[in-house]
């Protein structure tokens, strides 16, 4: 009997030890013009299935583009009209439009018409004309969402709602309520490289490896959190000599920023997405005061080199 | 000969259970292998997508190319361009690809498609 003891402890060390690594879920869903990877390795299907529709759900209702059989952005942005709205818009935009009171002084939702403006100029590689711009934050300044009861809100003014800043994060959010109400604690879900919620890996750290795309070979380890970034490497244009950003200071009206990119590490997904567009625009000085304000963490990138990164975040090369 | 009949039934135990460790092991190293399997999709040198190729299903990407749009698809395990606007149609003509040390290249879309194994990508790209 003690022989059968003795031997049988390493086979049972060796089954425990086996843990599946594989993904019980990983998806797709094209939504916020991108693919989001839904990626649970607890849970089942229907978690999968029900994290698929809320993405698509916010996606429908954040889209300022077209109005999509239901009372969205883009409803609200073509009337001064009351307009009844869900519950779920309502906090959203009511979210979008407080973030700025949290340190996101460069992030304003009302930046959607200026910013159409800009993607159709900088699409035939022109620099927005002055006279537009100038019209454009004067709208902007003009402009007011009043939110009234019963998920009634009014919009007074020209300027167009754009909550692509922070749309993605709020939802990531909202995905995270739901896994921790099903006490799922293994997951990812990629917002399409730029806003993305990370549980814990199945492994023993339980760290993620998130490549840094901007620096070749860089990548961090991280667990249970947000990760966002706005960078202009991609949707950037470079017109005689000067790069222009698709992310636009709604201060002055520019599509000038002062960073390549920006990485943030926070608790919320939100606030993450906006601080990172917000970001953008900020000096290195007024980040670390924001990071020690906020409890954030930062990573900065200006030519392809990081310029700086919150001391305990440990950059890793390959 | 006492000795066979005394232990004869733990000898049993010990070698069964060897060769069920044994087993084991096995597999947790073939599982292993194939898990880190994944391929990179770039477009001009920035990686836009990074895929699980050890994730058997059939899956699609449509990757918007310097040019055009790109049909990517995955099936057990390896990865394909099936469709491209390319004149030449080399990545198309590639077919399926589950090696490291074959790189799929459409430069008329400056895209690559490389597969990286052995626990060197990231489990997610930011940027």
């Amino acid at each position: 009997m003690k022989y059968k003891t003795l031997f049988s402890l390493p086979l049972i060390a060796l089954l425990l030890g086996c843990t599946n690594t594989n993904p019980v879920v990983d998806q797709r869903v094209f939504s916020f013009d991108t693919y989001i990877n839904i990626r649970l390795y607890e849970g089942k299907k229907t978690d999968g299935e029900y994290l698929e529709e809320l993405i698509a759900k916010y996606d429908k209702l954040s889209d300022n583009y077209q109005n999509r059989d239901i009372s969205n952005v883009y409803t609200i942005n073509h009337t001064n009209d009351d307009v009844t709205i869900s519950e779920e818009l309502y906090k959203l935009l009511k979210t979008s439009f407080d973030v700025n009171k949290e340190g996101a002084t460069y992030f304003n939702p009302l930046c959607g018409s200026l910013a159409k403006r800009w993607k159709e100029a900088l699409k035939n590689k022109q620099i927005l004309d002055e006279t537009i711009k100038n019209e454009e934050l004067l709208k902007m300044q003009n402009t007011t969402l009043t939110f009234k009861e019963n998920n009634v809100v009014q919009r007074l003014g020209d300027a167009e709602i754009d909550l692509g800043g922070i749309a993605k994060g709020y939802v990531l959010d909202r995905a995270l309520d739901y896994l921790k109400e099903q006490k799922i604690n293994s997951y990812l879900i990629n917002g399409g490289s730029s806003s993305i919620l990370l549980g814990e890996k199945k492994s023993k750290d339980g760290l993620f490896s998130v490549g840094l795309n901007d620096i070749e070979g860089a990548y961090i380890k991280l667990k249970n959190c947000f990760v966002s970034t706005s960078s202009k490497s991609v949707q950037g244009v470079e017109i005689d000599g000067v790069s222009y950003s698709h992310i636009i200071n709604p201060k002055d009206g520019s599509a000038l920023n002062e960073n390549d990119a920006v990485i943030v590490i926070s608790e919320t997904g939100y606030y993450g997405d906006a601080m990172s567009t917000s970001m953008m625009m900020n000096t290195i000085d007024e980040i670390k005061t924001i990071e020690k304000e906020h409890n954030l963490k930062t990573i900065v990138i200006k030519s392809n080199k990081i310029v700086y990164s919150h001391p305990d975040i440990e950059v890793l090369h390959r | 000969m006492n000795f066979w009949k005394k232990y004869r039934n733990d000898i049993f135990l010990i070698t069964s259970l060897l060769a069920v460790a044994g087993i084991a092991i096995g597999i947790v190293l073939g599982t292993r292998k194939k898990v880190n399997l994944t391929a990179k999709i770039s477009v001009q040198n920035k990686v836009v997508e990074t895929v699980n190729l050890s994730d058997k299903e059939d899956h699609d990407y449509y990757i918007n190319g310097l040019k055009g749009i790109l049909h990517v698809h995955t099936h057990d395990g390896a990865i394909a361009v099936l469709e491209s606007n390319c004149p030449h149609q080399d990545c198309v003509r590639m077919g399926y690809v589950n090696e490291s040390n074959r790189p799929i290249i459409c430069a008329y879309n400056a895209v690559s498609i490389v597969i990286e194994g052995n626990g060197q990508a990231n489990d997610v790209e930011i940027g």
